[in-house]
């Protein structure tokens, strides 16, 4: 479940040099990788680069399936000076594990909320190790806030929209409509609980 | 094997912050999620905890610590992937004791305690859950860069700006524990980390394996500094919604699989070459088999009937070829390992049709029982791939009411064309077939389900069925697998539920499949029986692709030779996999010698995988089969039973409502079969 989007193609090829082997994940079936543009860039880099090989494979991330692969495709790597690969990072480091030879990124990475629940969920968790949501009506300051307040709104907030991202909604509007619809808004009375950061290792 | 790292990633809050943050509650249900990304081993136990009583070790630690204090639990439930917003729902809405309940106490990482938080949301005024309030009795820990589908040491912290190729592969934001993205802080001794002296200095690793790949000279940190600004928050929504908006478009689940029916799209409907021996199953149907109706040495015509069925669900057979009956044996069959008794008849080619072969006369001059009776002679069966003899589905019970009729050419099955074609080139048969269908079942509603990858088929039939338009009504439904099946379209199209366990006519509908519409037409028009159909023949490693109308009892071997072979069958990296049906719910044929039956929907030789299906790895609990599956099942649940053979427990996890749609299998990152396993189980269940 990560998502990628490609990178831009200066910094791609900037450090890569010789012959280059592409390798591209198909796997994390239905989650968001940008196959349209990989392979309008891959047909632009063929025509730059010399290319030895272009492979597809699912689930990078998988070791074992990886190493047989690899294995199979030894002679086709072996002629390669870079290898791109066309993956999340963890694909990318299980080849880059595999093979002696410098691996390039042609993907960033990206985190998207729900992401430890796997569905994709609009809710979020930042995994802080001290859960708050028994004093917030459930809805996470965390990740609900920008600013990741524990102590109530920042005063920022317009119309209910967040003063840093006006696409995002205000958590602790939300908090408090939710901490009021349930009568219990006089939690936000209490001590504020403080956040302890060694819990993030 | 590598060992896979448990990722557990929450755990109980102390006694004391779970005694006060309940201090003024009583009546507490307690919900806990089976975690994610956990070897399957611990379950077992756990549910048969769970069975006993509805505890589980962390359930039953926290109920001590509320009873301790004079608080009455009102129950436990153990749920898989809490955070499993849909499937939460509708495990929570069964448990009638939810009304005695005042709040509850969920055991989950933040996502699960939110989900069932929003739960409670609902302004459902019979939801049991309405505005209690959600405790969580958990904190989440962090594990960063645990992501991914296999968990191995690799990590990736998902930060939106990849370094790796700067870093030789290792990145330096989940390994060192500082995140440096500049170089080493100089705190490390002997390579391990000042923070943390289990840890590796990540910086140390990074240099090595840079000066091993010999590209340390070169080696300058270029933007050595971490953009936190992406990815924003916008950028992050907008893939979170769209991720849900497509898990939930027309019906929940289902996926998104290549088509490639571009290979064989606009190739129209040829005929294939007549065969000169056909092999005909007498088992061609959902139901017991056939008893011949010829000997060997008989002289047979087209369309003579030569095996009748004994049973209520049955589909008789016919000749396809006019000729001489030289064998009456054991055959192989596309459905079956063990081979099927079969008729085989060498053709005269000559094609003399056999006397009982009339037009039955016209549309408007037939009663639905004289429509249903020719349907039963013709040994038409649902030409979709489930081979459900028609007729039967015609005769609903008497005290169902059926008020709607779909036509189903959604196809959503990848590579296949056939019913588009049949759609596009035989648009009047399918309308009249349509129309005779609809007659026999008397009812006034129709409606032609055709996803929008299909507009020439769209507006082929929107055109011949426009004098119909008051009674028929063409939906245009967006892509997905499994569309087509019966479930799906009547959900999306009536927004009716049909009943687990149930069929389409509980809830007053009849689905069949255009095919079926056009050998209705067929029967009636001609008279002929269903002794050919259209086969898509199709795949990467098919020379040329094509749609054939083709007769009963043609061998695969003569269609994919008839299509150019397949490509580089002798050469380096030919191994081809063939397939009865498309990718997703195609049988696999070990045999090119098998003939063409009435569900043969296509004929698809792909490359064969590069990785064997044996080497299929123990389930690592990712919940992407639970995300998916349209039927709302527990796959990896069930798969692990599966291989325990525990037959039992998986019929109580419903796995009798599993409609074969290969979902799971398709996204499954450990490559199981998990289709094949659940086919034996429902065997199993029926036999006992």
């Amino acid at each position: 479940m990560l998502i990628t989007e490609l990178k831009p193609k200066e910094e791609v090829i900037a450090r890569t040099k010789g012959k280059v082997l592409l390798i591209q994940c198909e796997g994390c079936r239905e989650v968001f990788f940008p196959a349209e543009q990989v392979n309008k860039f891959k047909q632009e880099l063929k025509n730059s680069t010399t290319i030895t090989d272009d492979i597809t494979w699912d689930y990078l991330c998988n070791h074992e399936y990886t190493k047989i692969r690899i294995e199979n495709s030894k002679q086709k790597i072996m002629l390669a000076d870079s290898i791109i690969i066309f993956s999340c990072g963890v694909g990318l480091q299980v080849v880059s594990n595999l093979i002696s030879k410098p691996v390039f990124p042609g993907c960033n990475t990206l985190y998207v909320n729900g992401f430890q629940g796997l569905t994709p969920n609009q809710c979020d968790c930042a995994q802080c190790g001290d859960c708050f949501l028994n004093y917030t009506a459930s809805i996470c300051p965390i990740t609900t806030c920008s600013k990741s307040l524990l102590n109530g709104p920042c005063g920022g907030a317009k119309n209910g929209k967040c003063e840093v991202d006006k696409e995002m909604d205000c958590g602790w509007e939300k908090i408090y409509k939710k901490l009021e619809s349930l009568g219990r808004a006089d939690i936000l009375k209490g001590v504020v609980k403080l956040r302890d950061y060694t819990k993030v290792i | 094997m590598e060992e896979l790292i448990n990722y557990t990633k929450f755990v109980l809050k102390p006694k004391e912050e779970i005694l006060s943050s309940l201090k003024d509650e009583d009546n507490i249900f307690i919900l806990s999620c089976g975690k994610c990304f956990k070897e399957f081993k611990e379950i077992p136990a756990r549910r048969q905890l769970a069975l006993a009583g509805g505890k589980e070790p962390e359930c039953e630690e926290v109920a001590k610590i509320l009873s301790e204090q004079g608080k009455r639990i009102v129950g436990c439930l153990p749920i898989d992937f809490l955070c499993n917003r849909t499937l939460t729902e509708k495990i929570i809405s069964q448990k009638k004791e939810f009304s005695i309940t005042n709040c509850l106490a969920v055991i989950s990482c933040g996502i699960g305690i939110q989900t069932v938080a929003e739960l409670t949301d609902k302004s459902r005024k019979d939801f049991y859950l309405r505005d209690k309030p959600v405790y969580s009795a958990a904190n989440s820990i962090y594990q960063g860069g645990y992501h991914g589908m296999a968990l191995y040491e690799e990590k990736c912290a998902a930060c939106g700006n990849c370094l790796l190729g700067l870093t030789g592969g290792i990145c330096p934001i989940v390994k060192c524990a500082k995140e440096l993205v500049n170089g080493p802080c100089g705190g490390a001794k002997n390579g391990k980390c000042e923070v943390d002296k289990t840890k590796d200095c990540g910086w140390q690793k990074i240099y090595e394996r840079i000066r091993t790949l010999g590209i340390i000279e070169k080696f300058e940190m270029v933007s050595p500094y971490r953009n936190y600004l992406i990815p924003d928050f916008k950028t992050r929504n907008t893939y979170n919604i769209s991720l849900r908006e497509k898990r939930y478009r027309n019906f929940y689940g289902g996926v998104y699989p290549y088509e490639n029916k571009e290979l064989s799209k606009n190739r129209s409907i040829t005929s294939a070459p007549e065969p000169e021996r056909v092999v005909i199953p007498l088992l061609q149907h959902t139901g017991l088999i056939c008893e011949p109706l010829v000997k060997v040495g008989d002289k047979v015509k087209v369309g003579q009937k030569i095996g009748e069925g004994v049973s209520y669900i049955s589909a008789s057979v016919h000749s396809s070829v006019s000729g001489k009956v030289v064998a009456i044996e054991p055959q192989n069959h596309p459905c079956t390992k063990e081979k099927v008794m079969s008729i085989v008849i060498v053709s005269d080619g000559q094609n003399i049709l056999d006397g009982s072969i009339k037009p039955k006369g016209k549309l408007e001059n037939l009663s639905a029982e004289q429509i249903i009776e020719i349907v039963k002679q013709a040994g038409i069966v649902g030409l979709g791939g489930a081979m459900f003899p028609t007729y039967v589905k015609l005769k609903p019970p008497a005290d169902k009411k059926i008020d709607v009729f779909i036509l189903n050419g959604a196809e959503c099955e990848p590579y296949l064309t056939a019913d588009e074609r049949v759609m596009i080139e035989r648009a009047e048969d399918v309308i009249y077939g349509m129309k005779a269908l609809m007659k026999a079942l008397g009812v006034e509603k129709g409606y032609i389900a055709i996803e929008e990858n299909k507009p020439e088929a769209i507006e082929k039939l929107r055109v011949t069925s426009y004098e119909l338009r008051d009674n028929v009504e063409i939906v245009e439904l967006k892509t997905k697998y499994p569309q087509g099946a019966e479930r799906m379209l009547i959900k999306k199209i009536l927004n009716r539920e049909v009943p687990l366990g149930g069929l389409p006519f509980d809830v007053g509908v009849v689905v069949n499949n255009v095919g079926t519409a056009v050998a209705v037409a067929e029967a009636i028009k001609t008279g002929l029986p269903l002794i050919k159909r259209v086969v898509t023949v199709t795949g990467e490693k098919i020379k040329n692709p094509a749609n054939l109308e083709v007769k009963i009892g043609t061998s695969f071997k003569d269609l994919v030779n008839f299509c150019g072979g397949i490509l580089n069958e002798n050469t380096e990296g030919g191994t081809y996999l063939l397939r009865m049906g498309g990718p997703m719910m195609g049988l696999i044929q070990e045999i090119l010698d098998v003939p063409v039956i009435k569900g043969t929907t296509g004929i698809l030789v792909t490359s064969a995988k590069d990785i064997k299906l044996d080497l299929s790895r123990p389930c690592i609990k990712c919940g992407r089969c639970v995300d998916i599956c349209p039927m709302l099942l527990n796959p990896s649940s069930l798969g692990f039973y599966a291989e325990k053979e525990n037959w039992q427990e998986m019929n109580t996890l419903d796995v009798m409502n599993c409609i074969e749609c290969g979902c799971c299998d398709y996204i499954c990152p450990a490559k199981r079969s998990l289709v094949e396993a659940f086919k034996l189980a429902k065997k199993k269940i029926k036999c006992s």
